[in-house]
């Protein structure tokens, strides 16, 4: 058992190949999570139960499952009803591109609709009645006042969500794409060297990691400059 | 749904496994996850700095790598030893159960390590003093003090941990563990049905996470019992 090094330096451009794989995979379904998210948590602040109870048992459903379950669910399941095959998605699902896509939004969107909820409940009430003392109305209230301190708020949580979504775009190696996991794998199906290949893949994810953590720590930093110039 | 016939029996062993896997992490999980707590605030710079390196690591890393690392790595390991006292054997690997178990743990026990730390600065120091003052040594302060004050504090991040935990048992189908999803996966080669044989997983699953979430509340509920007399 000797560490080969010379595999390491030939196979680290061949997994980076991946990573646009990677990082479409991640940003798409952040991207688009984020507008579910945004719909889930209008309807379960709204109020009204027709809309509250279908955003509750989604979030419930799709955060008591695993994503593993769920892309297996819409890439081996799906084709089997027929509804789905001749309805106008079959382009997209019929891809596993796509239906990652699908598994990875539809997941991220249910957490990050309770993290932004969790923002949305943390704004003090007070500030809410001083816009409505001034007369605005209650989507202006919740566009000027609530969503940008809600966002601040929900931004340290948001932040290890987005980490969990990159972690996530892994699995999708298991649908045959080929993204940074998926070229590992099949490197050391070739080579049967595990310790070189994944331990080369690790640091490279723990390189992503901390690049997004990093940039969701700056953006708090600017968001929150106003409180430091204060103190 | 008369796909299913025949099946139930095996996807009642499958959740046998996955609740066999749950339990077997979920201790490894508590373990690791002191540990790392212990380390982190120890005075011991070696301990810290191990300690980091565990955290930064797993919770940087998608699972389904730790996964394939540590069981094909550790295969690899195990067979270089063993073909040292006997050059006749081929492969040695750890049982996926085992391999899968530990992997998971790791990974959870990462994000549990933060948790505890977290709880165990919680304590009120006042308490700790106060035990300090009836003559309690440090293992006792330790068992009877801190303990029970840092779990009424761990316990609401924890029960996330436990669902993540659950969720994850999901991956170590990967590496061939028998459980509910290496099951569907039979039962669809047979039947060719995938959209029922997963959704079934996904309904145990739903179910699992179900009784987590429900015995964290009445854990909760017990762990704050003596508050609620005091009101």
């Amino acid at each position: 058992m000797i560490f080969d090094f010379a595999l390491i330096v030939d196979s680290i451009p061949k997994m980076l190949a991946g990573f646009w794989m990677t990082f479409e995979l991640w940003f798409l379904s952040a991207v688009l999570g984020m507008a579910l998210a945004i719909i889930l948590l209008l309807m379960r602040i709204s109020g009204r139960w027709y809309l509250y109870a279908p955003a509750m048992a989604y979030i419930y459903i799709f955060r008591g499952t695993p994503i593993l379950v769920q892309i297996f669910i819409i890439y081996h399941g799906f084709p089997q009803l027929e509804f789905i095959r001749e309805s106008i998605f079959w382009p997209i699902l019929r891809e596993p591109f796509g239906c990652a896509i699908l598994a990875l939004t539809l997941n991220t969107g249910a957490y990050v609709s309770e993290i932004l909820r969790g923002g949305v409940l943390g704004v003090d009430r007070g500030l809410k009645e001083a816009g409505a003392a001034l007369g605005l109305s209650s989507t202006h209230r919740f566009i000027y006042i609530t969503s940008p301190i809600a966002i601040r708020l929900a931004l340290p949580a948001y932040s290890n969500d987005i980490i969990s979504l990159m972690k996530s775009t892994a699995l999708a190696s298991t649908i045959t794409l080929l993204d940074m996991m998926g070229i590992a794998r099949t490197i050391v199906a070739e080579t049967y060297a595990p310790y070189e290949i994944f331990l080369s893949l690790t640091v490279i994810y723990l390189i992503l990691t901390w690049i997004i953590q990093k940039s969701i720590g700056l953006i708090e930093k600017r968001m929150s400059r106003h409180v430091r110039s204060e103190a | 749904m008369e796909a299913l016939n025949g099946w139930w029996d095996d996807f009642f062993w499958g959740s046998v496994v996955v609740a066999d896997v749950f339990v077997v992490s979920l201790i490894l999980t508590v373990l690791f996850g002191l540990t790392g707590a212990a380390a982190k605030l120890s005075k011991n710079r070696v301990a810290q700095s191990i300690a980091n390196g565990y955290t930064i690591i797993f919770r940087g890393t998608p699972e389904i790598l730790v996964l394939l690392l540590f069981y094909f790595g550790s295969a690899i390991a195990l067979t270089a030893i063993a073909q040292i006292s006997n050059p006749e054997i081929k492969y040695v690997d750890i049982p996926p159960f085992w391999a899968g178990s530990i992997a998971i743990a790791l990974i959870v026990g990462s994000y549990a390590t933060e948790t505890f730390r977290g709880a165990f600065l919680g304590v009120e120091p006042g308490q700790i003093e106060a035990a300090r003052a009836l003559g309690l040594s440090n293992f006792k302060t330790f068992i009877y003090v801190r303990i029970p004050a840092m779990w009424r504090l761990a316990l609401p991040p924890f029960g996330n941990h436990m669902l993540s935990l659950i969720k994850d048992t999901a991956l170590i189908s990967i590496i061939g563990l028998e459980e509910t999803l290496f099951v569907a996966e039979q039962a669809i080669a047979t039947t060719g049905k995938p959209f029922t044989m997963f959704i079934v997983v996904g309904a145990i699953y739903l179910g699992f996470s179900t009784i987590i979430t429900l015995s964290v509340v009445v854990l909760e509920k017990y762990a704050n019992q003596h508050l609620k007399i005091a009101r």
